[in-house]
């Protein structure tokens, strides 16, 4: 069953036309990826999906629900998180506080002022956990804006997945980073989406087709291919529209 | 725990022993300023330091909590209400609030400019209103209670400042206490996050503009407070407690004393009431002081007197703060000097006839008290210069992170 559909979705700025009539399912639990060339429109459509953006047309429904013109946090609460291409945290906040604050509404704090969060045992515990889980026990306590790039981007992440959200979108996890940095991530990325749906836009082929069950091929605003990457690997539109670079990459 | 409540302790204990230490006119006069202003700008950091909300009418919601409040009294007075006084800075808070909920519906859609811009409409609109609703504000002459007419509170019947003062002190550890645990609720802390970030809150369940409303209108409330607390103290309100000079004052108060504090608003608030009400008895260019501390402050500690005190934490840990008791005296002496001589050419300037500046009689028409003053303000300028290396030094040696300390967490 597809846990997001969208239906010829449009989105114009201006007169440009950016996407230009999508329609995608992703399924449940799959690790679904989005390439394609600069400019294709990938971050637009994440954008559109998560919320960012309006859609000019079509239809965008998660969990059977549409979700096409509703704001970032009525969708974030549906079950849906994201992370971002440009590093997006709460830079003054320690590693702890941006996590807890991921945390706050899945745990059904809403916009309490008459609970003392250090006296929330649970809550403060699955903090703990999910830190762990990303690695930054050390550093809990510092002002997350003053982490090095890869612990800026393993807090991103945290942040994404506290909330226990069923679909993950990631806008370029690794980009920016080292080798070994992004095999770090890369393992990461699939220890703490196991067993959610996975989202992810990436430039990176080699990890694409390691992580991935299904890719989207992204062109011009249209899906051009949606395939296991064996399939997209052999698909000469894919191969025309990236020259070549497919196959050498992969 | 005792760790935590000991500020707590210290906080209640100086509030009472005050009032001891200085109980001439003068003395609880100011400490009823105090009060009010610690109250006021402690609200008004609920907005920028804690909310990211620069805010040019926060007089508005302390002006009009005032002005209920002196109706109030006035109801009092002419037995239309009968309770005891004590409770008149919460109709003050409640004024705020209903004011804030009110405002703050359409202005806390967006931070930044635009917050900024609607806050400074709506205080030009109040500010004008006050003068021109006469039967409400008073005009020009404002509107005046009396607080001596309600039931008597155990025996007291507030003619005397002291016993309001009192009032304020547990109203004041009151407020401060709720602003402080306020910060560390899930609202409170979303209001850092939503100023650091609010695009990224949208993406984690919360809309931005919510979080904004429940800190302002929390903020309203304080300030509301605030104001009531005034309507006690000076039985009267003008339309100068909500205009523009009020509003300036409050953010002066919060910035320089460090926005990124909880304490720093309380810091601010007594340096400024104290060089408003101490220094305008010795000079009439004591604004300008006030200016020039302000620019200086922005300029050379933008985290205020709060963040230069907690700039010394690394080195109080490791016990070398010591180290840097000698180095400081060195720099404060020629400065001292510099700022003193600086201090007595600016009166020189503005001086009509001889004046005392600490006990020296300087006259503006001799050119000794003039050049006098010039060769001590450069030579000490110069002085200071010299000595920031050592400081410089000093501070680094004071300040390296010693080997097991390199890991904490």
């Amino acid at each position: 069953m597809s846990i997001l559909s969208l239906r010829n979705v449009h989105k114009n700025f201006g007169i440009t036309p950016i996407i230009r009539g999508i329609d995608l399912d992703v399924e449940e639990g799959e690790k679904h990826a989005i390439i394609g060339p600069n400019g294709a429109g990938k971050s637009t459509l994440f954008h559109l999906i998560s919320g960012r953006y309006g859609v000019s047309e079509g239809s965008i429904a998660f969990k059977g629900q549409q979700i096409q013109n509703k704001q970032p946090y009525e969708i974030n609460r549906l079950g849906l998180a994201r992370s971002f291409q440009v590093t997006n945290i709460f830079p003054r906040l320690n590693v702890f506080e941006n996590i807890r604050c991921a945390l706050l509404w899945s745990e059904g704090y809403k916009y309490s002022f008459w609970q003392l969060l250090d006296r929330q045992k649970r809550l403060n515990e699955k903090t703990e956990q999910v830190i762990a889980q990303i690695g930054l026990e050390k550093r809990a306590f510092y002002p997350a804006g003053e982490l090095a790039y890869a612990q800026q981007r393993a807090l991103e992440l945290g942040i994404a997945v506290a909330s226990g959200a069923e679909l993950i979108m990631l806008d370029e996890p690794v980009a920016g980073m080292s080798h070994s940095e992004a095999e770090n991530a890369v393992a990461l990325i699939r220890k703490i989406t196991a067993g959610k749906t996975l989202i992810m836009v990436e430039h990176d082929m080699s990890i694409v087709f390691d992580l991935a069950d299904r890719i989207s091929v992204l062109v011009y605003g249209e899906v051009i291919a949606t395939d296991v990457p064996e399939n997209i690997r052999g698909n000469s539109r894919v191969q025309e529209a990236y020259l070549g670079e497919v196959v050498s990459d992969a | 725990m005792i760790k935590k409540l000991t500020p707590w302790i210290g906080y209640g204990i100086a509030l009472l022993i005050l009032p001891q230490l200085f109980d001439s006119v003068l003395g609880i006069s100011l400490l009823n300023q105090l009060a009010i202003a610690i109250v006021f700008a402690l609200s008004y950091n609920m907005l920028l330091g804690q909310g990211g909300m620069l805010s040019f009418g926060h007089a508005v919601y302390y002006g009009l909590g005032g002005f209920l409040a002196v109706h109030a009294l006035i109801k009092i007075e002419y037995e239309e209400m009968y309770f005891s006084i004590i409770y008149i800075p919460f109709i003050g808070g409640l004024s705020g609030l209903i004011a804030a909920l009110f405002i703050g519906s359409f202005s806390t859609h967006k931070a930044g400019t635009v917050f900024a811009m609607i806050s400074l409409g709506i205080a030009e609109l109040v500010a004008a209103s006050s003068l021109i609703l006469e039967s409400f504000f008073g005009g020009e002459a404002g509107i005046s209670g009396d607080r001596t007419y309600g039931p008597p509170f155990f025996g007291i019947e507030f003619f005397q400042d002291s016993e309001i003062y009192y009032i304020a002190a547990v109203w004041v550890f009151i407020a401060t206490l709720f602003m402080y645990l306020f910060t560390k609720t899930p609202a409170g802390r979303l209001a850092n996050a939503v100023r650091d970030n609010p695009e990224r809150a949208e993406f984690i369940g919360y809309s931005a503009r919510w979080v904004r409303f429940i800190s302002f209108c929390a903020s309203g409330f304080f300030a509301g407070i605030a104001g009531g607390l005034f309507a006690l103290n000076y039985e009267f309100l003008t339309s100068e407690n909500l205009n523009a000079v009020t509003s300036g004052r409050v953010l002066l108060m919060a910035y320089i004393g460090g926005l990124g504090y909880f304490i720093g608003p309380i810091i601010g608030a007594v340096v400024l009431t104290l060089m408003n009400t101490l220094l305008s008895n010795y000079t009439e260019l004591w604004l300008l002081y006030v200016g020039v501390m302000f620019v200086l402050t922005v300029m050379f500690l933008p985290r205020g007197f709060a963040g230069f005190i907690m700039m010394h934490q690394l080195a109080w840990t490791q016990g070398t703060l010591n180290q840097l008791f000698k180095p400081y005296l060195i720099t404060a002496l020629p400065a001292g000097v510099f700022v003193l001589a600086t201090v007595a050419l600016i009166e020189l300037s503005h001086a009509e006839e001889t004046l005392h500046f600490l006990g020296m009689p300087l006259n503006p028409e001799s050119a000794i008290s003039w050049s006098i003053g010039l060769i001590l303000a450069t030579a000490a300028f110069y002085a200071t210069r010299r000595t920031l290396p050592q400081l410089r030094d000093a501070w680094d040696t004071a300040n390296t992170i010693s080997e097991e300390e390199g890991e904490s967490s």
